[in-house]
């Protein structure tokens, strides 16, 4: 049974463009109020399948589509075209800290953070002293997130995604905070995730990581799903296309 | 309807949260803290009273208690659709990174608002009790407005908050809306200084039936007609079916306009 599958799945965006030419286009804009709309596909007929505890790297270049195929997966977006089937729940580590506010306090901010990731009150209270040791944060977890360090607040949200053990875990490219322990902190979590048996989809521009921890890796190029198969293969096509330097969106 | 209500049902413990963390944040950084939810129809209250109830006097004896019939209710409704014209709009950035029903945001809006309404309940009592007001049976039908008028507020905000994204100038333009909805309500007059031939406009106003319903049971001690009563709340399950519908047929796409 796949725990996750992409069945030529496309996904388009309106891209505004606003670019006057000249200053009577300007003006022609402000009395008129039109604005250009492109279509731009992200994401174009991206086929895969993910069984279940498999660890899936995702790499590519910046623009490929990569995180918009995560959110896909997270449910955040649904796609214009295709099907999308998950089994199993979802935590999504795609820019940490959802739902935090930064008046809160930080153990305020991790019961609304849990909510949101699909924990309930009583889930959210049984772990709390877990997230709390976890994250490394002490006595600040009582002080509002505004006086947090951009490192605290990402081992906050990391903390509080990984707790809610879920049965698919979404990592897009976060592993580069904390310092040398806490990162050693994350491997070991997720290794932990690996060994219950738990699917992982892990975005990075490591390639480092994805050899090392991931069993497969799926290459993006510009919206689509150019190779899929052993990390070693993927990462060397990688590197090839990285060595062509051109714009995204042409 | 069922969806509506066995998803709200789903993500109650969510939309508790927001509406109190709503209420947290608002109230955060300020001595008086939630004090001011009590202190501010309050004072509205007394600038009202002194400007409008000066003139006023002789045919309305407890001219605050009156007016604060109304108030109270009104104050409900506009900061809830104040705020939660804003709720989708506002909660963005949270959309596009992870899946949560689109449904919280407003809903929470307006629970923290409800919350904030019902402490303000308390300066009435409390005024009712310093002036030796009567405090009528009728405050017992009290539940039913109170009921219509959260439902068409909630069907408001579902409406508002779904144009609102895609079109921005709806928070704005709500603004000047509630002002003349609120000098075209009854409530600092009585619909008795109203011509009989304008009469039939002020029957036009949805909100009318439910502030009609506080003021009667509150001020007059008196219970409002049956077909007022109906009025109130169907006129609430209507705009929350109207409402709740557009919100849905565009929630999917919130996220692309956010």
């Amino acid at each position: 049974m796949y725990s996750i599958e992409f069945q030529d799945v496309v996904q388009r965006f309106r891209r505004i463009r606003e670019r006057p030419d000249t200053l009577r286009e300007v003006f022609a804009k402000i009395t008129r109020y039109k604005k250009k709309f492109q279509v731009f596909e992200a994401v174009r007929h991206v086929s895969f399948k993910v069984s279940k505890g498999e660890m899936v790297g995702l790499i590519g270049r910046n623009g490929s589509g990569k995180s918009t195929i995560l959110k896909i997966v997270a449910g955040v977006y649904t796609p214009s075209q295709g099907e999308v089937t998950v089994r199993g729940s979802i935590a999504p580590l795609i820019e940490l800290g959802a739902g935090f506010h930064h008046e809160l306090t930080g153990r305020e901010n991790i019961f609304i953070n849990g909510l949101l990731l699909g924990l309930t009150k009583r889930q959210i209270k049984e772990r709390e002293e877990r997230i709390i040791e976890f994250a490394e944060l002490g006595d600040f977890i009582d002080s509002p997130v505004k006086q947090y360090s951009s490192g605290m607040y990402m081992r906050l949200g990391f903390s509080v995604a990984t707790e809610v053990d879920p049965d698919i875990l979404i990592i897009d490219e976060i592993l580069g905070v904390g310092d040398a322990g806490f990162q050693q902190k994350c491997f070991d979590r997720i290794q932990r995730f690996r060994n219950l048996g738990k699917t992982i989809l892990f975005v990075s521009h490591s390639t480092e990581n994805v050899r090392s921890l991931c069993d497969r890796a799926l290459l993006v190029h510009r919206g689509e799903l150019i190779l899929d198969g052993p990390p070693d293969d993927v990462i060397a096509r990688y590197e090839q296309i990285l060595k062509i330097v051109q714009p995204v969106g042409k | 309807m069922i969806a509506f209500l066995s998803e709200t049902y789903g993500n109650r413990e969510l939309i508790w949260a927001l509406a109190l963390k709503e209420l947290r944040v608002r109230y955060k950084r300020s001595i008086l803290g939630f004090v001011w939810a009590l202190l501010n129809p309050l004072l509205t209250m007394l600038v009202m009273t002194i400007v409008f109830g000066n003139l006023l006097r002789f045919s309305l004896p407890h001219y605050s208690i009156f007016l604060l019939s109304m108030l109270l209710p009104w104050t409900f409704f506009a900061q809830s659709l104040a705020y939660s014209v804003e709720s989708i709009v506002g909660n963005g950035e949270l959309l596009k990174k992870v899946r949560v029903s689109r449904l919280v945001f407003p809903v929470a809006a307006l629970i923290s608002n409800v919350i904030n309404f019902l402490l303000s309940i308390v300066p009435l009592l409390l005024l009712i009790v310093v002036m030796r007001f009567p405090v009528h049976w009728t405050w017992i039908y009290l539940p039913i407005p109170m009921i219509g008028l959260f439902l068409f507020t909630l069907g408001a905000a579902f409406f508002f908050a779904t144009v609102n994204v895609f079109y921005r100038d709806v928070s704005h333009i709500i603004q000047v809306i509630l002002q003349v909805w609120f000098y075209v309500s009854p409530i600092i007059y009585s619909v008795d200084f109203v011509p009989q031939r304008y009469r039939w406009l002020f029957r036009l106003n949805p909100l009318l039936y439910v502030l009609n319903g506080f003021r009667l049971s509150i001020y007059y001690g008196l219970l409002p007609s049956l077909s007022s009563m109906s009025l109130s709340l169907g006129l609430g399950v209507v705009a929350l079916g109207i409402g709740f519908s557009v919100f849905r047929r565009y929630e999917k796409s919130f996220v692309y306009y956010v």
